[in-house]
C-alpha cells in the first residue's frame, strides 16, 4: 500500500525537484551541467524507446544530435529564421535521417542494425567535418544565438535550464503515453519474440520504423537545444564516443522503463563533470578523472549487461513488487 | 463448405521435402488433429498455413480467400490464429499484457492516438484489458494475470499463448502441441478449454503427440508421415488403420493413456 | 598506367589489412552468431604492443611474436571475463558487452601507453622497390607476406587439425558439436584468441607505415566489418576477397575522384551492402560456412 502511494507520488516529486532546482542552485556552471543533463536525457528518452523497449541497438545517435544541431544553427544563423522554426527543422531533418536509415534496416537483425547505425554515425561525423560551406568544418560553427520564443530571448542560465527541461517534460509525457498504451506493448513484444509479435498481428515493420524515427527526432531536438545553449558546435562533439555515452545511459537505465534511463542520464552527466562539481579539486586529480571518464561508460555497459540486464529500472520493477501484484 | 481447404501443399528445404502434396479440409465448428511421428512435417505445415513460410506449391483457402503469399500479420487479421511449439511469449510483459498484445490484431487506433492519449486510444486499451481478463478466466488462469511471462511455469505459458491467440479474434485456431509440458490435471483442463473454444464457434486444428487427448477431442484426424498424408478420418478409424499403425505406432509410439 | 598500378598496389596493401581484420569478425561470428565490436581494438593492440615490446629492447621479430601472443591472450581473457558470463549466449547482449569492452580496451591502451602516435621501425630497412615502374615499399611486401601466411595457416588449421575441425563443427551447429564431444565454450574462447591474433598481425604489419595509436581501433573495426560483410560474413575466403576489394575501391576512389572521400568509401560500402545485399557478394544463402 505504502509502496503504491510512493510510486504515484514519485513522478510528482521528481517534477517538483526538477522545476524548482534553479531556485536552489544559483551557481551558473552547476546549472549549466544540469542543463546538459536535460539535453542528454532528451536523447536517452528516445533511446529508452528504441533500445529499452524495442530492443534495437543504435551506435549512431550522436549523428542525429549533430544533424539537429547543424540544422538549427544553419537555419537561425545563415537563413535568419526564427528559433522555433530552426528547432522544428532540426527535429524534422533528424527524423528524416532516422527514416532513411530505418527503412532498409528492417530486414536486418539486431547485430546488423547496430553496425548500420555505427556506419551511418561515422559517415555523418565525416560529413560534418568535410562539408565546410555548411558546417564550418573542423573549425566549427559559432555565433549561434540563444533560443528565443518570439520576442522573448531565453538567455540566462535558469531560463535555458527551464526551456530544456520543459522539452524533456513534454517528451517524457509523450513517451509515457506511447509506452503505456498499445504501441509500447508492441515495442516490447518485438523485443520479446518477433514470431510471437507477428502471430499477434503486430505490425512489426511499422513499429520498428516509427520507434526509430521518434528516437531520431528527439535526438535532433536535443541537438538544436545544445547548439542554442552552447552557441558553438564542432564535429568533435558528435562522434562515436558520444553515441556510446548515450547508449551507456540507456543501458544503465534499464529496459522497459523511462524513469530508469532518465535517472541514468542525469547521473552519468554529473559523473562527466564530477571534477568540476567537487570544489577545490587539484588540477591533476581533475585531469586524471577526465581521462578515466570513458572507462566509466564502458564499464557501466559491461557490468550492467552481464550482471543486471534490467538496469536501474530493475531495482524497482514489477518483479520486485510481484508478491503484491499476484 | 469447409472453412479451410488445404490443396496439394508442398514445401521443400534443400533436398528434403518436408511437406509433400498434402490436401485436407477443416469444417467449421470442428476440432481437427494433425498427428505423425517427429519430422512428419506438422510444424512446417502450420508455418505454411499462417504465412511464416511460403509453400513451394499448393493453395490454402480460408473462408474463400487464398492465404498463400500473405504475411503472418494479414493471416491473423483474416482470422487464423496460432501458437508455437516453442512458446513465443514476450518475457518482459505480464501474462495479461501478453494477451493484450494479441488484441492488436483487432485494433485500429495507432501511434498518434496513443501519443496524444486520445479517448479512442484509452477506450481501446480498456477493451483490450477487459478482453485479456475475460480470456484468462475462460482458460482458468486469471490468477497469473500480473506475473511476468518469464516467471510463468511451462504449462501456464502454453495456456497464456492460447489466450493470446484467442485475443486476436480468430475463426480458426491452430495449436502446436498445446499439451506439451502440461501435467495430468492441466491436460484435463485443456480438453475442457478446447471444447469451450469450439462451442464459442471457433474451429480448431491441433498438432499433438498426446494420443489420449487427440483421440478424445478431435472430430477428425490427419496423419502425416515423412511429409505425406497417409490417413484421414475419425479417431476410431485412424486407430485401426494399418498404415498408421505401421508408420506411427510401430516406431514405439507415445500413446500414454 | 603507372598511376593505376600505383593505386592498385596501395589498394591491395590496405586491402590485406582489412582482410585480416575481416577474418577476425568472421571467426567470432561463426562461433557465437554475434559481431565482436572490439575486433578493431585487437588491431590497435597489435601495433601498440609491438611498439611496447620493441621499446623493451626485444629484437623486432621477437617483439612481433610477443605482441601477437599478448593480444591473443587479451582476446581470450576478454571472452572469459565479458562474453562467457552471458547466459544463453544472447547475441544482443554479446554485442552490447563487446561495445562496452571495446571502450575499455581502448582506454586501457591510453592509460598504459599514452595518447601519442608511436613509431615502429620497418621490418626491413631500405629504399622502395620498383615493380613495372611503380614503387613498392618494403613494408608493403611484408604486409602481403604476413597476410598470405596468416590465410594459409588459418586454412591449414581448419582443414588439417582436430582443433580446426572442432571449430568448424561448432560454427555449423553448436548443439550438435556438443553432442560429438566438442567443448563449445572452449571453441568460443579460442575463436576470440584467434581473431585477436589476426587483428594483431594486421596492426603490427601496418604500424611502421602509419604509426600506432590508441584511438585507431573503432575506425579499423568499421572498415574490417565493411570488408567482412562485403564478402558475406561467411567464409574466410569471402572475408579476404571482401578486404582486398574494399582496399581497391578505396584507393581508386582516392586516386581518381578525391582523397577526401577515401574514408567514406568503407562506410558507404557498409551501408549499401547491409541495405541491398546483407548476404554479401560471395555469400549464397547468408548461412555461415567455414
Amino acid at each position: 500500500m505504502g509502496g503504491r502511494t510512493l510510486r504515484a507520488l514519485a513522478p510528482l516529486a521528481a517534477v517538483a525537484v526538477v522545476a524548482l532546482l534553479p531556485l536552489v542552485v544559483t551557481d551558473r556552471f552547476l546549472l549549466k551541467v544540469f542543463t546538459f543533463a536535460g539535453i542528454n536525457a532528451l536523447v536517452v528518452v528516445g533511446l529508452a524507446l528504441l533500445f529499452g523497449h524495442a530492443g534495437q541497438v543504435s551506435l549512431g545517435h550522436a549523428a542525429f544530435v549533430g544533424l539537429g544541431a547543424y540544422a538549427s544553427a544553419y537555419c537561425t544563423v545563415r537563413l535568419g529564421w526564427p528559433w522555433p522554426v530552426g528547432f522544428a527543422v532540426a527535429g524534422a531533418l533528424a527524423a528524416l535521417g532516422g527514416l532513411v536509415l530505418a527503412m532498409p534496416s528492417l530486414r536486418l537483425k539486431g547485430h546488423y542494425l547496430a553496425m548500420a547505425t555505427l556506419g551511418f554515425g561515422e559517415l555523418m561525423a565525416l560529413t560534418f567535418q568535410e562539408a565546410e560551406p555548411v558546417t564550418g568544418g573542423v573549425d566549427g560553427f559559432g555565433g549561434i544565438p540563444f533560443p528565443s520564443l518570439g520576442p522573448l530571448e531565453v538567455g540566462d542560465a535558469a531560463a535555458l535550464y527551464w526551456l530544456v527541461w520543459a522539452v524533456v517534460g513534454v517528451a517524457v509525457l509523450a513517451a509515457y503515453n506511447v509506452t503505456s498504451l498499445r504501441p509500447g506493448r508492441a515495442m516490447r513484444a518485438l523485443h520479446g519474440s518477433v514470431p510471437g509479435a507477428q502471430a499477434s498481428g503486430v505490425d512489426v515493420v511499422g513499429v520498428k520504423v516509427r520507434t526509430f524515427v521518434v528516437s531520431a527526432l528527439l535526438a535532433g531536438l536535443a541537438g538544436a537545444l545544445y547548439a542554442g545553449v552552447v552557441g558553438f558546435i564542432s564535429p568533435s562533439v558528435f562522434t562515436l564516443t558520444a553515441s556510446v555515452t548515450f547508449l551507456a545511459m540507456a543501458v544503465l537505465g534499464g529496459t522497459g522503463s523511462l524513469a530508469g534511463p532518465l535517472l541514468a542520464a542525469v547521473l552519468l552527466t554529473l559523473v562527466q563533470y564530477i571534477d568540476a562539481l567537487i570544489p577545490g579539486l587539484p588540477q591533476e586529480a581533475s585531469q586524471t578523472i577526465q581521462s578515466y571518464r570513458e572507462d566509466i561508460y564502458g564499464l557501466a555497459i559491461v557490468l550492467v549487461v552481464i550482471f543486471a540486464p534490467r538496469g536501474i529500472a530493475g531495482l524497482w520493477s514489477r518483479r520486485g513488487g510481484r508478491g503484491e501484484a499476484a | 463448405m469447409s472453412l479451410l481447404q488445404v490443396r496439394k501443399v508442398t514445401k521443400r528445404f534443400g533436398g528434403l521435402t518436408a511437406v509433400d502434396d498434402v490436401s485436407f479440409d477443416v469444417f467449421e465448428g470442428t476440432i481437427k488433429a494433425l498427428i505423425g511421428p517427429n519430422g512428419a512435417g506438422k510444424s512446417t505445415l502450420f508455418n505454411a498455413l499462417t504465412g511464416f513460410d511460403r509453400p513451394d506449391s499448393g493453395s490454402v483457402v480460408f473462408a474463400g480467400a487464398e492465404l498463400v503469399g500473405r504475411r503472418p500479420r494479414d493471416t491473423v487479421r483474416a482470422g487464423v490464429a496460432r501458437t508455437f511449439q516453442n512458446t513465443q511469449l514476450f518475457d518482459e510483459l505480464t501474462a495479461g499484457e501478453n494477451v493484450m498484445v494479441g488484441r492488436q490484431a483487432r485494433q485500429r487506433r495507432g501511434f498518434t492516438a496513443a501519443l496524444l492519449r486520445l479517448p479512442s486510444a484509452l477506450a481501446e486499451d480498456r477493451d483490450a484489458r477487459a478482453e485479456a481478463g475475460r480470456l484468462l478466466r475462460l482458460i482458468g488462469i486469471e490468477e497469473w494475470v500480473d506475473v511476468p511471462a518469464a516467471d510463468l511455469p511451462a504449462g501456464i505459458r502454453r495456456l497464456v499463448e492460447i489466450a493470446r491467440a484467442l485475443a486476436t479474434g480468430p475463426r480458426l485456431l491452430l495449436l502446436d502441441e498445446p499439451a506439451a509440458g502440461l501435467n495430468a490435471t492441466e491436460s484435463r483442463e485443456l480438453v475442457q478449454t478446447l471444447y469451450r473454444v469450439r462451442d464459442a464457434g471457433i474451429t480448431v486444428v491441433i498438432v499433438e503427440h498426446h494420443m489420449g487427448l487427440v483421440m478424445e477431442v478431435s472430430d477428425e484426424i490427419v496423419v502425416l508421415d515423412r511429409g505425406r498424408k497417409i490417413a484421414e478420418g475419425p479417431p476410431r478409424m485412424i486407430q485401426k488403420d494399418p498404415a498408421v499403425i505401421a508408420a506411427y505406432l510401430g516406431e514405439g509410439g507415445d500413446d500414454d493413456d | 598506367m603507372d598511376e593505376l598500378l600505383q593505386f592498385l598496389i596501395a589498394g591491395l596493401k590496405n586491402g590485406s589489412i582489412y582482410a585480416l581484420v575481416a577474418l577476425g569478425f568472421t571467426i567470432v561470428f561463426a562461433a557465437t552468431g554475434a559481431i565482436n565490436f572490439a575486433q578493431g581494438e585487437f588491431f590497435m593492440l597489435g601495433g601498440m604492443l609491438g611498439v611496447f615490446f620493441a621499446g623493451l629492447g626485444l629484437p623486432l621479430p621477437m617483439a612481433a611474436v610477443a605482441a601477437i601472443a599478448a593480444t591473443a591472450a587479451i582476446g581470450a581473457v576478454f571472452e572469459l571475463l565479458a562474453v562467457r558470463p552471458i547466459k544463453g549466449g544472447d547475441p544482443l547482449r554479446i554485442i552490447m558487452v563487446t561495445i562496452g569492452g571495446s571502450v575499455l580496451l581502448r582506454q586501457m591502451a591510453l592509460h598504459l601507453f599514452g595518447p601519442d602516435e608511436l613509431p615502429l621501425d620497418p621490418f626491413t630497412e631500405g629504399p622502395s622497390l620498383k615493380l613495372l615502374g611503380a614503387a613498392v615499399e618494403r613494408q608493403t611486401l611484408w604486409i602481403w607476406a604476413l597476410t598470405g601466411l596468416a590465410v594459409v595457416a588459418l586454412a591449414l588449421l581448419y582443414r588439417r587439425t582436430t582443433f580446426g575441425r572442432a571449430m568448424r563443427a561448432t560454427s555449423i551447429q553448436r548443439d550438435a558439436a556438443r553432442l560429438v564431444g566438442v567443448n563449445a565454450r572452449a571453441m568460443v574462447t579460442a575463436s576470440f584468441a584467434l581473431a585477436a591474433a589476426l587483428g594483431a598481425v594486421a596492426g603490427l604489419a601496418v604500424a611502421p607505415l602509419t604509426q600506432a595509436s590508441f584511438h585507431v581501433g573503432a575506425g579499423m573495426g568499421v572498415k574490417g566489418f565493411a570488408a567482412a560483410i562485403l564478402g558475406g560474413l561467411g567464409s574466410p575466403v569471402a572475408a579476404v576477397g571482401g578486404g582486398l576489394l574494399l582496399g581497391l575501391l578505396e584507393s581508386l576512389t582516392a586516386g581518381y575522384i578525391d582523397p577526401l572521400y577515401k574514408d567514406a568509401v568503407a562506410l558507404v560500402v557498409l551501408l549499401v551492402v547491409l541495405f541491398v545485399r546483407p548476404q554479401g557478394l560471395f555469400g549464397g544463402s547468408g548461412r555461415v560456412k567455414m
